[in-house]
């Protein structure tokens, strides 16, 4: 492994060019996630087109770069006028702008940036030490396995994208169903063509993600007419010196609720589709429920930064091993990646690692080298940030349309991919309009070719559709399909209701059953471990009645 | 009582759009092999569909009868916004994508460089307003980003943008 690593790094470090790309990445992510309205997802988005001509190390960096960047940008507008930049660093604002406004703004934003920076770095190492773990427990998995694991996938971004949950389910049913158009990967017969030949080849990827995503994203940007000429941020901060020392011996001294924070990041981040949004919340929440000082929350505390920016960015780095050790993307941006490696001809998956060592090394290389360009980059950017909120977001839009468009075009020389992303550019406005999430459908589209693929492969296989619940990883999926479409029930049910107190020891429960049948005495053994949790949390909850 | 009503139609819209989908899987071609026909897949998520849709439109109704009858007792009926309201709160989308058509809809004949100028001029223009200072700035911003970014792409990239008929024959 070691080995690897030094090849890795050396590609990465002893190439001016990577480096040069990574630099602007994060100057780039972190301006997009400083701009409201502009998300990490799109500051990735649009990088893409950029990467085609890049070697697949150089492409992967610079995306890197971007999301990184983006999620510690969010910090600069959330504390310096309580408008978050991404809603990765919504939690932030809380603490972040009554510090900023009692006069400690460049403590505030050193704060922000140290915790990024710590938070990052805990899930690098995490990363390194899990992905390749977490990838040989993927060599395991059959197709029925994976069927299960992209059943997960999907339930869970339905009930985690919030709002109704039906509208959730058809909007995940049409991503899988748009996936489904053109050329059948297995028998290669045309499908919901309608006699048009350019169809035939089915939906490039990334012009259906730009139409969806940023397409979408732009046009209610500027659907307000005065808000739309207006800058785009009407507070401005002042000059701003960013208090590194200060920052450093005072998000060290929290060590305790940076490791906290950094861990719930990072099994957010490895969860399919539950990305930072809901991490910094849950780091802010259970930081709060632990400070002594909880009336301090609120009016500019610490903790209240080092929490959800910790998280935010730690989530990036569970994000990752997701999508190397198992090919399924933890939330848009690492579907995006995916859909990166793919134009250059690789498939991440559980051999990924192993198929491709010295680029899954590079990029979690990357990842670490990112968070220090983050912390070099953030005082220029911090000055740039403050011109550019005075520009209006219709300048923006016009030329970031036309900016997809020429993206779009060089996918594949088609202008055809032009048209895909303005009729997927229609349906995501109207889908947003009508408060249809539109995560579920997006993973819908990347996982919908894999989903039938792996249908297809166990079907072929063996026609006893009972192994999809016989076979301990798929049935491990099928019930973590199952909770998490009864979450949001839970979610929902008010305090005394059976669900409320049933629904977590019974879940417990239901997962330690795989476990058992996976014929090792250490997972039977943390079957056993949870069949106790299930015990104790199920005594607890009968007694508080 | 409008956003049950607009969600009944949307349960409607879908659902016509499953029976055309499910109409339209019986044309594609089965070739007899062992495994997953091509049709299996595709209509596995029709039928999904077609019952969560199903599904929606129920909720939909029993939404809009509630909302129908407590409007009835308490007779707060707001007035629903006219066509002519509705879609001017959609003005600037609209434009969005008017102009984006015609953007493609032209692009054999102005070509990626040219094409792209106007397009972003003209949205420009039709966003940010056609007083003489506005457009001043319009045309030296869609100039600039425009020709940066084609520069990039054409020299950089060696990506062979549309030409357009204009400056293919010039």
């Amino acid at each position: 492994m070691l080995d690897v690593l030094i090849e890795a790094s050396s590609q990465i470090l002893l190439d001016p060019t990577t480096l040069f790309l990574m630099a602007i990445g994060v100057t780039a992510g972190l301006l997009a996630g400083a701009i409201p309205g502009f998300t990490i997802a799109m500051g990735v988005v649009l990088t893409l087109p950029f990467t085609f001509g890049m070697t697949p190390i150089q492409g992967l960096s610079t995306m890197i770069g971007v999301f990184v960047g983006g999620l510690s940008g969010g910090l600069m507008s959330g504390m310096l006028t309580g408008i978050p930049g991404t809603p990765s660093s919504v939690a932030t604002t809380f603490d972040g702008y009554p510090m900023a406004k009692s006069g400690r703004a460049g403590l505030a934003l050193g704060l922000g940036v140290w915790s990024s920076f710590f938070g990052g770095i805990i899930s690098a190492i995490v990363l390194i030490t899990l992905a390749p773990r977490l990838a040989f427990l993927g060599l395991e998995f059959g197709p029925w396995d994976y069927f299960g694991l992209i059943l997960f996938a999907l339930t869970i971004t339905v009930s985690l994208a919030g709002g109704n949950l039906t509208k959730g389910v058809i909007a995940g049913l049409l991503g899988l169903f748009a996936a489904t158009i053109g050329e059948d990967e297995i028998n290669g017969v045309a499908r919901f063509t309608f006699e048009f030949d350019d169809i035939r080849q089915g939906f490039a990827f990334l012009p259906v993600l730009i139409g969806l995503f940023a397409f979408s994203q732009l046009l209610s940007d500027v659907e307000d007419k005065d808000a739309a000429r207006a800058p785009l941020m009407k507070k401005t901060a002042g000059r701003v010196t960013v208090d590194h020392l200060g920052a450093i011996k005072l998000v060290l001294s929290h060590w305790v609720n940076l490791l906290r924070s950094s861990m719930i990041g990072i099994f957010t981040g490895i969860l399919p589709a539950a990305g930072s949004s809901i991490s910094n919340i849950l780091a802010y929440d259970q930081a709060q429920k632990a400070a002594k000082n909880r009336d301090e929350f609120g009016k500019g505390a610490v903790d209240g930064i080092i929490a959800p920016e910790s998280a935010n960015n730690a989530t990036a780095g569970g994000s990752l091993i997701t999508m190397m050790a198992l090919g399924i993307p933890g939330d848009v941006v690492t579907a995006v990646m995916i859909g990166a490696l793919m134009i250059h001809d690789i498939v991440p998956g559980p051999s990924f690692i192993q198929d491709e060592p010295i680029l899954a090394y590079g990029v979690i290389i990357a990842f670490f080298l990112a968070h220090f360009f983050m912390v070099i980059l953030q005082s220029f950017t911090l000055r740039i940030f403050l011109h550019i909120t005075r520009v209006p977001m219709y300048t923006l839009v016009a030329v970031i349309l036309a900016y997809c468009s020429i993206g779009v075009f060089s996918l594949h020389n088609v202008s055809f991919d032009m048209w895909v992303m303005l009729g997927f550019g229609i349906i995501g406005y109207v889908l947003k309009k009508l408060d249809f999430p539109l995560a579920p459908m997006i993973l819908g589209v990347v996982l919908g070719k894999l989903a039938e693929v792996n249908l297809a492969r166990a079907v072929s296989i063996s026609d006893d559709l009972t192994l999809f619940v016989t076979r301990p990883w798929s049935l491990f999926f099928v019930l973590l399909a199952v909770i998490s479409v009864i979450f949001p029930f839970y979610q929902n049910a008010t305090e005394g209701s059976k669900i409320a107190k049933f629904y977590v020891p019974v879940s417990v429960l239901a997962l330690s059953a795989p476990l058992f049948l996976m014929e090792s005495p250490f997972r039977a053994g943390v079957g056993g471990l949870l069949i106790f949790i299930s015990v104790f949390l199920a005594i607890k909850s009968l007694r508080s009645r | 009582m409008q956003e049950a009503r607009t969600s009944t139609i949307v349960a409607v819209v879908l659902l016509i759009f499953c029976a055309v989908m499910i109409g339209a899987s019986y044309d594609i071609r089965d070739l007899g092999f062992d495994g997953l026909p091509a049709t299996s897949w595709p209509r596995f998520i029709l039928i999904l569909l077609a019952l969560v849709s199903a599904i929606h439109f129920i909720q939909s109704v029993i939404r809009w009868r509630k909302t129908a009858t407590s409007s009835a007792k308490n007779k707060q009926e707001l007035p629903t916004p006219s066509f002519q309201s509705r879609m001017s709160k959609y003005k600037n989308p609209l434009w969005c994508f008017g102009l984006f058509g015609l953007f493609l809809g032209t692009l054999d004949y102005f070509g990626m460089l040219i094409g792209g100028i106007l397009f972003t001029f003209l949205l420009l223009s039709v966003l940010g307003g056609w007083s003489r200072r506005n457009l001043l700035m319009h045309t030296v911003l869609s100039v600039t980003s425009i020709g940066i970014m084609w520069s990039i792409f054409t020299f950089g990239l060696r990506v062979f943008l549309p030409q357009g008929e204009i400056l293919g024959n010039w």
